[in-house]
């Protein structure tokens, strides 16, 4: 509760920060604020389920950590925007406050007890994504992607709110508890407008989280929006999205388990698929970048298929090791494709990578890792991810998942390592790339805990 | 004891291999050589230290645990050491001679371009080495076991460039291999039987079966399958003579000293277990006969300095094995102790010779070298009467006491242990009589080169002949007026195994008179070996015979050990090299057909996939709508 009071404050504060005339005020604010909400999100540390805003609103340990997942991603992303100087037409105080007002969003998303909290959870989320995809104003490929994203989001959100409505229609409520009580005395004999109200629901959510057949926005959305917004989009919503599905399934349809897994498991393949197989053929490493967000929310969806007491941490730490390791990523193809700029060429392939060892011995180490850990190499935060997703699919059963799952990661292995390749292998001739030091320092950090959770994926059980 | 003290000793050399083995372009030569020997010698210290305290506190055996390391399901690994007799005296020896083997290497390695590499695998081994023995189970064991095997690899293997060597190399690390997969399977066997591979746990349980337990009898043949590859025993030691390309401290260290005798070390740690298996024990007396029979007339016509000593060390060690399948097990270790001093100091001698000679390893190229070396000529002629068994030197105490054990089991096993330490004082002498006795036969430049070793490398030899004089009296038989210190020192380790067969360690039978004979004609056979050695190599003066000239049938036999050799190479190398290849054809074809095949079959796939990514919207929300109404429609209506 407290991160979205403050947040919402200090988002105003941020953007009368951008009357004053120096800039250079606005990214260490932007960065206290975020600090400060992190700060204030453990307050309501173990003390068990509370519920604020007339219950409409409920807090306990998993939201909070959830929440602390959000906030420490986009504290990274934060820091790589670097007060966004070097754009001349950019307006850092409207990002940072849109930025910050997002994070209420997905906070609402996290937390929320009642649909109606998680309808304008997902409107502020998306409303600010929509704004800072199109927020590369001269670039035809950025507005397009504004205006795309915006079309099929709102066509996403009249579905969700259709499927709200009959929920409401069908229970009579729009509170998950009472929803979850009516569903347990009706059994399996609820009425059909229940069942197409929470497909419809449904739907709308796995929109947001890329998952097929509602995918076709993310490829054209993440590639057209500025890179830094990319990585917002695909770490920030997608771990908040993963959340509200979770809690939506497992607080209040878990008895009618049998009749919704099905097609959940259908669409879990299909992603798995189409996240993976599509991503072998891109050149543009932002583009795979994207399918392979669609991947991630595969596995992340085997998790939730199963529900299984395993999911509740399995998708925690998956998403805490999927947003560093795409952060990390995303990071150093900023760098590059920056460089490759400045030397008149703008180029987010496979091939701006080439000879990135040879005079960036850090970015190639940093990316190295971090597409090993996409990949689920062993020794990395990745690998205990999809352990523990897999090991959630194990206890109830869905070996036939499995075996899709972990082919798609062999396939996964192909399009991680073609960047590692290029960056170690083949012959390039990108200079000596000038990292600022706070960049640098959440490269590394970034990194650091990828190796770390990936030997002893004990401490984040521990940080719980 | 404190658990500090205990992981210090490990923790030097492993600090020192970790300073010389990172900085070793940058460390100047002179450094290198006083760290690395710096953290053998602490290493040492700390270990007299602890057996101080041992001694101090009633020598009551603990295990101290270090951390949790491994916890599966029932089965937990701690990693600790386990601190007793056993541990202590190979502790003694590895960080004793292994520190006057830094020290000697100092002066040995000083030209080499490898100096800090030198030493940081020395170092390393060292580490690997007290691992070994100071854990206190089986797993810890065997990581200290492949990390020895690692580090013999890459010594022998030092001088890299020459193809030959890499092949010796790689020849022991194979050969260690075959034997290692014994031990594990061994240890998976006690896992499974014992549920755990603590010593302690496992024998404790291990006392309540009886006597010839089948799957006892199968642990300890796996157990001791992984002694004969690292302890060279037949069919597995072929590779110890090859690994003479190493340089000679390897060999004096790793080779003679502490690491061939882990199989000894393992067998008597694990005495409880072999103890109910006598059929196993069976077996490793006739290995170590055969094998020290085998090897000692190898030995006989070898012309290499090292490769002499080499067969003679695994002679040595088919001694300690057949003492071991006695269930002579304090005999067997004060072999190993004495045979640790007289053996290093042989090694360390002909090191001294061959730098003297400038790499020449050729006796048939040496002699008269007494004068030029004086210090190198008399330790190594302690160390010759020391391996000879000739008194009251150290070899005539361990090896006469396994020869009286072998007596007592069964009197075949003397006869032929006595027929063995005859040759072994015939080749040793005449290898004695070949180097230093009669004119010098190299060339002339070699002959005006020829010197004395500088001090670091003739002290650690006196320390060593000093040793090899009297440390046999460590052990002096009731029947020669002692107390038999070593064997009162290690018997508490043995309550376990006279649990279960009482009667194997019952107090000897023979009488004394009868062990005066035994000594009395041990003796004279080695005296009389020497004096036919001396006969024929200074009397007559004769020469072994050039590579070129023809053999007599049986000579060429032996001077070609046998053809093991070429007997493996037919029966094992070829056929794996032949199906190796059918494989790989196979492998080539089906293989990668299937493979690319999926590759491609995912590439064209994905290209037709991409398809659907048009990049229009309304094809977009198109295929969205299609995707709900099949949705609604299967969960709504077929349902």
């Amino acid at each position: 509760m407290y991160p979205i009071v403050l947040l919402s404050v200090l988002g105003i504060v941020v953007l009368f920060l951008g009357f004053m005339k120096s800039k250079s005020v606005l990214l260490p604010a932007t960065l206290l604020f975020l600090v400060l909400a992190l700060a204030s999100n453990f307050i309501d540390w173990n003390q068990g389920k509370v519920l604020y805003f007339y219950e409409m609103l409920a807090v306990n340990n998993l939201t909070l950590a959830f929440n602390a997942i959000v906030l420490v991603s986009a504290f990274m992303i934060v820091a790589m925007t670097r007060g966004f100087q070097d754009q001349e037409e950019a307006q850092p105080a409207e990002y940072y406050g849109i930025m910050l007002f997002s994070l209420v969003g997905a906070f609402m998303i996290i937390g929320y007890e009642h649909l109606i909290m998680l309808f304008v959870g997902i409107e502020i989320l998306s409303v600010s994504m929509y704004i800072l995809t199109g927020s590369d104003k001269s670039n035809l490929r950025s507005n397009e992607a504004a205006l795309k994203y915006f079309l099929m989001g709102a066509f996403a959100t009249g579905i969700m709110l259709f499927g709200i409505a009959l929920l409401y229609g069908a229970t009579g409520s729009f509170n998950l508890t009472d929803i979850q009580s009516y569903v347990s005395i009706q059994g399996r004999g609820v009425s059909y407008i229940l069942y197409a109200g929470l497909l419809l629901l449904l739907i709308g959510m796995l929109f947001k989280v890329s998952a097929a057949p509602f995918h076709f926005w993310t490829p054209d959305v993440y590639d057209g929006a500025p890179t830094i917004f990319t990585t917002f989009m695909s770490t920030i919503v997608k771990t908040a999205g993963f959340a509200a599905i979770f809690r939506l399934l497992s607080h209040s349809f878990t008895p009618i388990y049998s009749f919704w897994w099905i097609t959940l498991a259908a669409i879990t393949v299909l992603t798995l698929l189409v996240g993976n197989i599509i991503a072998v053929y891109q050149n543009s490493f932002k583009r795979m970048l994207a399918y392979s967000s669609i991947s991630h929310a595969g596995y992340l969806l085997i998790a939730v298929t199963s529900l299984s007491p395993q999911t509740e941490n399995a998708i925690l730490f998956y998403s805490l090791a999927y947003s560093i390791a795409t952060i990390s990523a995303f990071g150093v193809l900023m760098l590059v494709s920056k460089k490759k700029a400045l030397e008149g060429q703008v180029d987010e392939s496979y091939a701006a990578f080439n000879g990135l060892a040879a005079q960036n011995p850090l970015l190639a180490f940093v990316l190295a890792v971090s597409m090993l850990s996409l990949a689920g190499i062993p020794l990395t935060a990745g690998f205990w991810g999809k352990f523990f997703v897999f090991g959630s699919a194990v206890e109830r059963g869905l070996v036939w998942m499995l075996v899709v799952a972990v082919l798609m990661s062999a396939v996964g292995i192909y399009y991680y390592f073609r960047a590692i390749i290029a960056a170690y292998l083949k012959e390039g001739d990108i200079g000596k790339i000038r990292i600022a030091p706070f960049y640098r320092i959440i490269l590394v950090v970034a990194t650091a805990m990828t190796i770390l959770f990936g030997l002893a994926p004990g401490i984040f059980e521990k940080l719980l | 004891m404190s658990a500090s003290l205990l992981v210090l000793i490990p923790l030097l050399p492993l600090i020192g291999f970790l300073i010389n083995g990172i900085g070793f372009r940058r460390i100047p030569r002179g450094a290198v050589g006083i760290i690395g020997s710096l953290a053998a010698l602490g290493s040492f210290a700390v270990s007299v230290v602890v057996l101080m305290a041992f001694k101090e506190a009633g020598s009551t055996p603990q295990v101290v645990s270090l951390f949790d390391w491994i916890s599966v399901g029932e089965l937990s690994i701690p990693f600790s050491f386990q601190i007793d007799q056993l541990s202590l005296l190979m502790l003694m020896i590895v960080t004793g001679v292994g520190s006057l083997i830094h020290v000697y290497s100092a002066g040995y390695m000083k030209e080499d371009e490898g100096f800090g590499k030198f030493f940081a695998f020395l170092n390393l081994f060292l580490f690997f080495m007290l691992l070994l023995v100071m854990g206190s189970n089986y797993v810890i064991m065997f990581i200290g076991w492949e990390g020895v095997g690692l580090c013999s690899y890459l010594l022998i293997g030092f001088w890299n460039k020459n193809t030959d060597y890499n092949n010796a190399a790689r020849k022991a690390f194979i050969m260690n291999r075959i034997g290692d997969l014994g031990f594990l399977l061994g240890i998976f066997t006690i896992i499974g039987t014992f549920g755990s591979v603590e010593f302690t746990e496992v024998f404790r349980q291990a006392t309540g079966l009886p006597v010839g337990d089948p799957v006892v009898v199968v642990i300890t043949l796996l157990l001791f399958v992984g002694a004969t590859g690292k302890s060279a025993q037949i069919p597995l030691f072929t590779w110890l003579p090859d690994a003479m390309a190493g340089p000679t401290p390897v060999s004096a260290l790793i080779h003679a000293a502490t690491m061939v005798t882990a199989g000894i070390y393992m067998v008597i740690r694990s005495n409880v277990l072999f103890t109910l298996a006598p059929a196993t024990l069976e077996v490793v007396a006739i290995i170590g006969t055969a094998t020290a029979l085998l090897a000692a007339s190898i030995g006989l016509l070898q012309n290499d300095i090292k490769k002499v000593l080499a067969y003679s060390t695994v002679s040595q060690l088919g001694y300690m094995f057949l003492a071991l399948g006695v269930m002579a097990y304090s005999a067997s270790m004060f072999h190993v102790i004495t045979h640790a001093f007289f053996k290093a100091l042989l090694f360390l001698g002909a090191g001294s010779v061959i730098h003297a000679m400038s790499g020449e390893q050729d006796i048939r190229f040496m002699g008269g070298l007494r004068k030029k070396l004086p210090i190198t000529f008399i330790t190594f002629l302690i160390g010759t009467i020391a391996i000879a068994g000739i008194p009251p030197f150290a070899g005539f105490f361990s090896k006469d006491e396994i020869l009286a054990h072998a007596f007592e089991h069964n009197k075949v096993l003397w006869v032929l242990g006595l027929l063995g330490s005859i040759m072994t004082s015939f080749y040793m002498f005449r290898l004695l009589f070949l180097t230093f006795f009669g004119s010098f036969r190299g060339t002339h430049e070699q002959a005006h080169h020829l010197h004395e070793s500088p001090t670091s490398m003739t002290l650690p030899l006196i320390v060593l002949a000093v040793f090899s004089a009297l440390g046999g009296f460590m052990g002096v038989p009731e029947v020669l007026g002692g107390t038999h210190q070593l064997a009162t020192f290690m018997s508490p380790l043995y309550e376990g195994a006279r649990q279960v067969n009482p009667a194997a360690f019952a107090a000897t039978t023979l009488s004394h008179s009868e062990e005066y004979l035994l000594m009395g004609i041990s003796v004279v056979a080695a005296l009389v070996a020497a004096l036919a050695a001396y006969v024929v190599y200074v009397r007559r003066d004769s020469v072994p015979a050039p590579e070129t000239q023809e053999r007599p049938a049986l000579q060429r036999v032996i001077y070609h050990k046998y053809y093991i050799d070429e007997l493996y190479d037919a029966v094992f190398v070829k056929p794996i090299r032949t199906l190796s290849a059918l494989l790989f054809s196979f492998g080539e074809f089906f293989i990668d057909l299937v493979v690319n095949g999926t590759g491609t079959l995912v590439k064209v796939l994905s290209g037709q996939l991409r398809r659907t990514q048009t990049g229009s919207t309304g094809y977009y929300i198109f295929a969205m709508v299609v995707g709900i109404v099949l949705i609604l429609f299967w969960n709504l209506l077929l349902r």
